[in-house]
């Protein structure tokens, strides 16, 4: 499967429109028009939606007519965004951070660093189990040293951290 | 008082034990930001001005901005070892500074970049030192329309002069502008386009923001290239070192002429990565006949270094008279300055002279220790790129999402840097600009406010932004910028495509 440019195009513009569309929306709401004090405060969002989405709706026509016309196609519309080997490995990556998001939220910022690391340092890096693991609690250790000691800045924890006398 | 009286004064604020030891911290931190790929310069000072909230703001702002020029270094040296670009802004000198390197020559190539980046900066900072009393007494003239005024100017620079595309450079600076006024207006009290979620109540902050489109974004892109490094050997002699400081003084032609193009684009919102290439170019037409461009020239590392530091350096001059920054990283810098309760602007001047004058002194000091550090430790630094991406990746997405959470101890802000990374990774593989984000991000709510001033000075007619001469003239300044270099361009463009036809 590959992706070209010209999908990642068109998905943009319409993801920066609907940005756009949201805010006229929300702007509305509030009202958009003046009052006695000067300017109501859905009228600056609404504006700038308003250009957001004519900018969006550009961006969208320009990419279908390099796509129909590829005379004046100056971008390589057509050229390949993602082929199948790139999508796996930034999809990959990618998961593995959701999954970092996830228990990072649920198990803590130690846990869920310490598991990151070590499972892509064992998948990725080919290092051996008990290696990886010892670099992911090590990076762990140094994040708690840095910032929970040296600056008392708390970082989020889970249900494991108390068990140890962490808190 | 003048300048000069000031600027010794600013000198017996930065140099104590404490700044001192705050710049070298700050070099080194900048250089493994630098280095790094995934972490850059607007990003790395984003990490770490959660970390200032228990300084004081001049000590915090010594700190962010040495650590800003250690990045510039870094960035240099990983173009000249690694043929990566350790910062946009070194794009360049990997044309000429990668030959020269992989021709056995990478300490000429190091030292070459090293010096003329010190040059730059030095170039820049006198620069500011003359000329700040003269912006800030200017700036105290501005009213709110004049300030809406400059604001637009700041945005219609970046449509016109940027090299992206300027549809695509609208969409940037709307999106940032409309991310900026989520959550309570400061000007009527109403909460605003948080469409009943509770935790984007406070805002989106543009640290997060900045985290996740620079950091994590970068790093996407690294990883989809399956990046692997291949470096020359990085050991400095001193000897060499000693020889090509002395060869320099030949190619002051080039190095005054890259200063002189770095000071411009840095005043002006065309930030150092335009500074570089373009210096780069002026270089290589100004040049008479020897050895070719791109195969290791002296000039060619020199011209875009000395450019690319001198637009760093002098984009803390708009920022701090105008509050105007001219790049992403002076634009993360003064939201810290808000964080820290300080507005940048004439009044700044007026009433920190500790504050501004400590910094322009520290930017003389922290560059001599730049230069010192980073052809100390260069072979240190360049082991980095020796650990295997599969580990050092990681770490680095760790820490954007633990920098991230410290900025508000907010989980929901996970979310936003996995968001926006990969935003950034769209907007970067599409050619849409970042920094205009980051700048409309930061200005967004005082381009708003005074707007909203200026509308109800006037009653709200339009005609208040060409009331009087300072205010029209910046106005039309904007429009000139916002129109003028693409009218240009395609008029060229038509003209030449006439005998064509």
């Amino acid at each position: 499967m590959t992706v070209r440019r010209f999908h990642a195009e068109i998905g943009t513009a319409i993801g920066t429109g609907a940005i756009g569309a949201a805010a006229v929306i929300g702007a509305t709401e509030l009202g958009y028009g003046w009052e006695e004090s000067g300017p109501q405060s859905g009228y600056f969002p609404f504006y700038v939606g308003l250009i957001l989405i004519a900018a969006s709706l550009w961006n969208l026509v320009a990419a279908f007519v390099k796509h129909r016309r590829p005379a004046l196609d100056d971008a390589g519309i057509e050229a390949p965004f993602l082929d199948g080997e790139r999508l796996a490995r930034l999809g990959g990556f990618l998961a593995a951070m959701l999954a970092f998001v996830v228990a990072t939220l649920t198990l803590g910022i130690y846990v869920g660093a310490t598991g990151y690391i070590a499972w892509n340092t064992w998948r990725k890096g080919g290092y051996r189990v008990p290696v990886a693991l010892a670099i992911g609690l090590g990076f762990a250790a140094a994040l708690y040293i840095i910032f929970e000691v040296i600056f008392l800045m708390p970082l989020p924890k889970g249900p494991i951290e108390p068990l140890l006398g962490i808190y | 008082m003048g300048n000069f009286d000031l600027l010794m004064h600013g000198f017996g604020v930065a140099i104590t034990p404490m700044h001192l030891l705050l710049m070298v911290v700050g070099v080194l931190l900048g250089l493994v930001v630098g280095v790094l790929p995934g972490l850059g310069a607007p990003n790395g000072v984003s990490l770490l001005i959660p970390l200032t909230f228990t300084l004081d703001p001049t000590s915090a702002i010594i700190l962010l901005s040495s650590m800003y020029w250690g990045a510039l270094f870094g960035g240099s040296t990983t173009s000249i070892l690694f043929n990566i670009p350790g910062e946009p802004s070194s794009v360049a000198t990997t044309f000429d500074g990668y030959p020269m390197a992989r021709s056995g020559q990478s300490t000429r190539a190091l030292t070459l970049a090293f010096m003329s980046a010190g040059i730059g900066a030095l170039l820049g900072v006198i620069v500011i030192t003359l000329l700040a009393g003269w912006a800030s007494n200017f700036a105290l003239r501005f009213g709110a329309p004049e300030y809406f005024a400059v604001y637009f100017l700041a945005f219609a620079a970046f449509i016109g002069m940027g090299s992206a595309s300027p549809v695509k450079t609208v969409v940037a600076l709307a999106t940032g502008l409309l991310l900026a006024s989520v959550g309570m207006d400061n000007v009527t009290g109403e909460v605003r386009l948080t469409f009943g979620f509770s935790d984007l109540l406070g805002g989106i902050s543009f640290l997060v923001v900045v985290i996740g489109l620079f950091g994590i974004g970068e790093l996407l892109a690294t990883v989809q290239e399956g990046l692997s490094f291949r470096g020359v050997s990085s050991r400095i002699d001193l000897r060499d070192v000693l020889r090509t400081i002395a060869e320099l003084p030949r190619y002051w032609a080039t190095s005054v002429r890259s200063g002189l193009v770095g000071i411009w684009m840095g005043i002006t919102p065309g930030g150092p990565t335009a500074a570089s290439f373009m210096s780069y170019g002026i270089a290589r037409q100004a040049s008479r006949k020897g050895q070719a461009f791109g195969t290791g020239r002296p000039e060619g590392i020199i011209a875009p270094e000395t450019a690319d530091h001198s637009a760093g350096t002098c984009a803390m001059l708009p920022m701090l008279a105008l509050g105007v920054p001219s790049s992403a990283t002076a634009a993360v810098m003064m939201g810290g300055l808000m964080i820290w309760g300080l507005t940048p602007g004439p009044m700044l001047f007026a009433t920190k002279p500790d504050f501004v004058w400590g910094l322009i002194a520290s930017m003389y000091v922290s560059n001599v220790i730049g230069v010192i550090l980073v052809l100390l430790t260069v072979p240190m630094f360049a082991a980095l790129l020796r650990i295997p991406f599969s580990i050092i990746g990681p770490m680095i997405v760790a820490i954007c999402f633990v920098g991230g959470y410290t900025v508000s101890n907010a989980s929901f802000d996970l979310w936003l840097v996995l968001l926006f990374g990969v935003v950034g990774y769209l907007f970067t593989r599409l050619d849409y600009p970042l920094a205009p984000l980051v700048l409309a991000m930061v200005l967004g709510h005082k381009a708003e406010n005074a707007f909203h001033q200026s509308m109800i000075l006037s009653d709200g007619s339009l005609s208040v932004f060409f009331s009087n001469t300072l205010v029209s003239s910046i106005m039309a300044l904007g429009l000139a910028l916002l129109i003028l270099p693409k009218l240009l361009h395609l008029g060229g463009r038509l003209r030449r495509r006439q005998p064509v036809e």
